[in-house]
């Protein structure tokens, strides 16, 4: 524990002066004036000890000065924290009374007090030396604190910021653990002795208003005591204390208060000013302001004292000032402005009375266009006035004006500000003319335009424009036209004469000077070239030759807007001498073509174009590639043009075109390029140098080739977009010749099948009849040629049937029809028996199964033999329709689906053969074969039935349905 | 103790909307005769506001007391409170309490709690914590309207304060500072308790009083106490 950090409470002396001659004596000597009586009180909440004693053997008049020598231990006597000599004039049996205040809380430990004395006074040398220490005093505050388990001191202790501060607990049991805590985080302490720890808290901060929590508690127990320690901020010194009046009557004195030292324990620091002169005092109800009653004894002369003070500590400030020094005049009042001309007015004001002795200092700003233009002072007792000068007409302005103590300047008023504006005058410019002249139908349409005349020179408000045309070869012929303001611009239809234009702007006041202008019905501007000029961010620098003759100015004319229809019609006067001049808008953006026209003016005011300039502020890449329609396709070229493509409307001077050509060779022929795409293909690029050349034709292609193509400008600044190519595949280089063969043939078989359509009936007539002709066959033409000229073909009237083949078959049997004993026919003869002999003469045979379709599909319907018990089927062919009935019922079924025991009929001619279908039956000799001749059918074969012919006759099929050795040829 | 921080002004709208219907409650309107029933909802309503806004306002002011007050965890023992009316009884002894006792507790212990809860507000450095606090005691001061009105609705009377009994909350000169801070922390978790409570009180008041053979019943119950 450190001494230094104990110190008395109250008049505290801590000259600790110990002199080697007393402690010399003080053992020998006896003791005439010792401290006696002491008493020790303590006060737990400042951690004071209070000492209170007399001084023995003093008489009741007598008057020492004394030395009491102060010890105090700690826990025990021989451990001294505090040794201190107090020094003080003692007065008879006078109590005495020292405090001592105590870091660490008194509850926390016993402390031991002694004192001893010594005469310290130059009237009694000889008792110099120290009396006998008194008794040790103990002071013992745990025995009264109670039977509670647990204490933590010092109670809710009040300190500033930065100090240091001892907390302590107190058990009453030494078995519990105890744990302490700041703002929740655990503390180290140091145990003083078995139930007591301290804690040493250095530099506290303030943390809340609340105060700082601190508490401890037993580890196995819900008993927790705690304190509050309220930790105030630094008291500050009032700063920028000062005190003005405004009126005489009231000091009003301000200052910065700094920080609020409040806390929940401690109310916010007070504030008392105290004036020394008159004495007197007063209680700030305010942290930062007070007001002083002026004496009305016209004190002059004040000394303010500034005391700010809480439970902690005291600050205080002086000033010392003269009244009159600290005067802060109150705002001019009444600000008037009489006398309001065209150029000058007069202004007028009153000031709060300070009385007869005080001259003010007034100042005036005068305010134009929210610029301070004029500034005057102005000394003022009562009324100010001050005359304006040199303003223009029709003109707002603000004028301010603030006064201050002439005499001893503090502060300045506070503005006070009022507007007015000047009257108007006739307008004191003409207008800027300018005109567009259009011929219309044999008319010039003139549009002239004007520019609102400044501020400054409309000298008021412009209430309508004067336009005066005056035909120039009859003088006495006038036109007036009044157009009313804000227009800038009127439109005349005049004819082809010249005329004289004056145009006045007029307001309330007058008219202001003419502006002339000539129109002649020529405007003269096709011969002038047109002239490319190059803009900077700056503008456009354009210059002209000089004009022989008298010239009265020029003027530049352009569009703002060139791309809109109203275009914006701009021009700018220059003087005669002029031959350049820099045109610049901020309309001017990049990218866009502006024309400029340079004119002359003529001393008779007619305007003549003299150049015609062109050009870009910025050129800009083009934007659009060309719209290109492709024509004249072919297998080795093909042709490319973009006549609707303006070069007028782009962002830059095109210089020429780049046509892009992609193909899947690679390669590219003379007149082209290789060029790399940003997308890193590689194609070929033409290079078309003339922006006027709109066509190209991309030769040397390939047939049946894939190419994609791209036309795009170029300019100085670049090229175009690598927008979207179009493909294209040139055709074939035979398909055109094979279009002007197929089609005709393809045109030719259609008409012939439509006749074929058309003629169907008659087709089939001439080429497959149903029912063949025999004469028209051309087969038997053929025989006839060329083997017997004699054959001819039978009537059939001419036959008379002699012989019936009844055919019955069985098919039950399981056998083949072709089988001797089931296909043994059945001949019934018709004729004589002598006839039936089929001997060597001519006869032709006839087997016609044009009626029987199923005979044709079997061949057991056209040569089963006729079973030959079947003669009792005989009466039901009594007629051939009745037999060709029979045979086609039979016949339409397949040879496995004739039911056993049905008969079948065939019909044999009465001039055929008389065949037996037994194969051994056959006769060895055969008739000749050139007497007969085998009609056959023509009809559709089964496939399975039938064979192909070999004999490829294109008239007539053989076909075969029985063994070879059944036909006859 | 469960004390969160949240915005209570949200809610005063609720508040006003449910003070302004009050005097349209049946339970004080003894010309119409729905019965109680409106009125408890009402009452259970606001109490469930309370316990909402408290949450709000214990948060804030148990910062501005610093930790260990507001810890999640503190659980200091009830040394310095013991003249707070204590919301927590034992479950049968709850159960067994008829409704006036029932109502005559809720509206006793409302009483104290906003008294002490206004010497509170007088203690408070910031004049945000005070307005908050004032805006709290208004709605506490409506529970308790609305508490008596469903007394008087079943016919029961306001309990009277015993003279010299008026409680008080003003730290003695030995009360420390630290059991000062004890004393406002066991206020604010008595309040809690004691709407936590209600809530039950009411809510089990108002499942009495829904059947109209509930009615008959407190009606007897009523006369027999």
């Amino acid at each position: 524990m450190s001494i230094s950090h104990e110190f008395t409470c109250f008049s505290l002396h801590q000259s600790l002066f110990l002199l080697p001659a007393f402690s010399a004596k003080f053992l020998s000597e006896p003791l005439p004036w010792a401290p006696e009586s002491l008493k020790v009180s303590i006060n737990s909440t400042h951690q004071c000890l209070h000492l209170q004693w007399s001084v023995h053997n003093l008489a009741y008049h007598q008057e020492l000065k004394m030395v009491f020598q102060i010890e105090i231990s700690r826990i025990k006597t021989s451990n001294v924290i505090w040794v201190e000599n107090y020094s003080t004039t003692v007065k008879g049996n006078q109590l005495l009374h020292w405090s001592w205040e105590s870091q660490l809380p008194l509850e926390c430990a016993k402390h031991f007090i002694r004192m001893r004395s010594a005469v310290d006074d130059a009237t009694t040398p000889e008792q110099r030396f120290w009396s006998n220490w008194s008794s040790w005093e103990e002071v013992d505050v745990q025995n009264s604190l109670g039977h509670e388990p647990l204490f933590v001191f010092p109670k809710d202790k009040l300190v500033e910021e930065g100090s240091n501060v001892t907390i302590c607990y107190v058990s009453r049991s030494q078995q519990n653990n105890i744990s302490c805590y700041l703002e929740g985080v655990r503390m180290q302490g140091q145990q003083l002795d078995p139930n007591v720890s301290m804690f040493n808290l250095h530099n506290v901060a303030f943390i809340r208003e609340t105060g700082t929590n601190i508490y401890c508690k037993v580890d196995r127990g819900d008993d927790i005591k705690g304190i509050v320690l309220f930790v105030s901020k630094i008291l500050e010194e009032p700063k920028d204390f000062s005190c003005e009046t405004r009126d005489f009557q009231t000091l009003s004195c301000t200052w910065d208060p700094g920080r609020d030292t409040g806390l929940l324990k401690q109310l916010p620091q007070s504030y008392t000013l105290f004036e020394s002169f008159s004495g007197k005092k007063t209680l700030c109800k305010h942290k930062g302001w007070c007001n002083w009653q002026v004496a009305p004894e016209s004190q002059e002369m004040y000394n303010f004292t500034l005391t700010a003070e809480n439970y902690l500590r005291k600050r205080s400030v002086h000033i010392l000032f003269n009244l009159t020094h600290r005067v802060h005049p109150m705002a001019p009042f009444n600000v008037l402005f009489k006398d309001v001309s065209v150029t000058n007015a007069t202004m007028t004001w009153k000031v709060h009375s300070t009385g007869n002795y005080y001259t003010l200092l007034c100042q005036v700003e005068l305010y134009g266009e929210g610029k301070v233009i004029q500034k005057h002072n102005v000394s003022v007792k009562v009324n100010g006035e001050l005359v304006l000068s040199g303003l223009e007409p029709d003109t707002e302005y603000s004028a301010q004006v603030r006064c201050a103590n002439a005499n001893h300047f503090w502060k300045w008023s506070e503005w006070t500000r009022q507007n007015f504006t000047t009257v108007e005058a006739a307008p004191s410019e003409a207008p800027d003319v300018w005109r567009n002249v259009k011929s219309v139908q044999g008319y010039c349409v003139v549009t002239l335009f004007w520019k609102p005349l400044s501020r400054l020179q409309a000298n008021g408000e412009i209430l309508f424009y004067n336009i005066v045309v005056e035909d120039l070869d009859r003088p006495s012929g006038l036109q007036l036209l009044s157009v009313p303001a804000p227009a800038n611009r009127t439109e005349l239809t005049l004819d082809q004469r010249a005329y004289q234009i004056h145009v006045t702007a007029n307001n309330s006041v007058g008219t202001s000077p003419a502006s002339v202008l000539v129109v002649s019905g020529d405007p003269g501007d096709e011969e002038v070239e047109e002239e490319r000029v190059k803009g900077t961010e700056d503008g456009f620098s354009l210059s002209w030759k000089p004009q022989p003759g008298n010239i009265t100015g020029y003027i530049v004319e352009w569009c703002d807007r060139p791309r809109d229809p109203l275009c914006d019609l701009q021009w700018k006067h220059l003087g005669p001498n002029t031959t350049s001049t820099v045109i610049s808008s901020d309309a001017f953006r990049p990218g866009v073509r502006y024309n400029f026209r340079i004119y002359g003016i003529s001393t008779e005011m007619v305007p003549y174009l003299l150049e015609k300039k062109t050009g870009y502020s910025q050129e800009l890449a083009p934007s659009d590639n060309p719209r290109v329609v492709m024509s004249n396709l072919t297998s080795h070229s093909f042709t490319l043009s973009w006549k609707d493509y303006s070069t007028e409307s782009q962002p830059s001077f095109i210089r020429g075109y780049h046509v892009y050509l992609k193909s899947k060779a690679g390669q590219c022929h003379p007149g082209s390029e290789k060029a790399v795409l940003s997308d890193d293909s590689v194609c070929c690029k033409y290079k078309i140098d003339d922006p006027k050349q709109k066509m190209f034709v991309v030769g040397n292609l390939q047939p049946e080739s894939f190419y994609e193509f791209l036309v795009t400008p170029y300019s100085a600044v670049g090229e175009g977009p690598h927008g979207a190519f179009t493909k294209v595949t040139t055709p074939d280089e035979y398909s055109p010749m094979l279009i002007r063969i197929i089609l005709p043939m393809i045109f030719c078989i259609l008409l012939i099948m439509i006749l074929c359509y058309l003629k169907s009936q008659w087709m089939k007539e001439k080429c497959y009849p149903d029912i063949p002709d025999p004469y028209k066959s051309s087969v038997l033409s053929l025989i006839k040629s060329k083997e017997n000229p004699r054959l001819t073909i039978m009537n059939i009237k001419d036959c008379v049937p002699d012989t019936i083949e009844v055919v019955n078959k069985h098919e039950g049997t399981g056998k083949s029809p072709t089988e001797p004993e089931a296909a043994k026919p059945t001949y019934l003869y018709l004729l004589p028996a002598e006839e039936s002999y089929s001997g060597p003469g001519p006869c032709i045979c006839f087997e016609n199964f044009t009626y029987n379709q199923a005979a044709s599909d079997s061949a057991s319907c056209g040569h089963v033999p006729v079973p030959t018990k079947a003669p009792s089927q005989l009466g039901l062919l009594t007629s051939s329709e009745n037999l060709l009935t029979a045979l086609e019922k039979n016949c339409m079924n397949s040879l496995e689906e004739i039911p056993a025991g049905e008969s079948s009929l065939n019909y044999v001619s009465q001039v055929a053969s008389p065949v037996s279908g037994d194969k051994s039956s056959l006769p060895t000799n055969p008739p000749q074969p050139e007497l007969c001749s085998e009609y056959k059918m023509q009809m559709a074969i089964p496939l399975g039935l039938a064979a192909p012919s070999s004999s490829g006759s294109s008239s007539l099929s053989s076909i075969t349905l029985l063994d070879e050795g059944e036909h006859y040829h | 103790m469960d004390l969160r921080a949240g915005d209570s002004w949200g809610m005063l709208a609720c508040l006003c909307a449910v003070l302004w219907h009050l005097p349209a409650v049946p339970a004080l309107n003894r010309t119409g005769d729905p019965g109680p029933g409106p009125s408890i909802q009402k009452t259970y309503d606001l109490t469930r506001y309370l316990e909402h806004q408290l949450r709000s306002l214990a948060g804030t002011y148990l910062n501005y007391l610093g930790p260990p007050f507001n810890e999640p965890d503190f659980n200091p023992p009830r040394l310095g409170a013991e003249t707070l009316p204590r919301a927590t009884v034992n479950l049968d002894v709850w159960r067994s309490l008829n409704d006036k006792l029932r109502l005559t507790q809720n509206y006793e212990a409302y009483s104290h709690l906003l008294c002490y809860l206004r010497g509170l507000n007088r203690q408070a450095a910031t004049a945000e914590l005070r307005r908050s606090l004032a805006h709290f005691c208004t709605s506490l001061q409506g529970l308790l309207g609305s508490i008596a009105g469903v007394m008087a609705a079943l016919g029961y009377p306001l309990p009277q304060p015993l003279p010299g009994t008026e409680p008080t909350w003003a730290p003695g000169p030995a009360h420390s500072d630290f059991l000062q801070k004890m004393d406002d922390f066991w206020l604010l978790k008595e309040l809690q308790t004691w709407l936590w409570r209600s809530a039950k009180d009411f809510n089990r008041l108002k499942k009495k009083m829904q059947p109209p053979a509930a009615a008959v019943t407190l009606h007897l119950e009523a006369h027999g106490f």
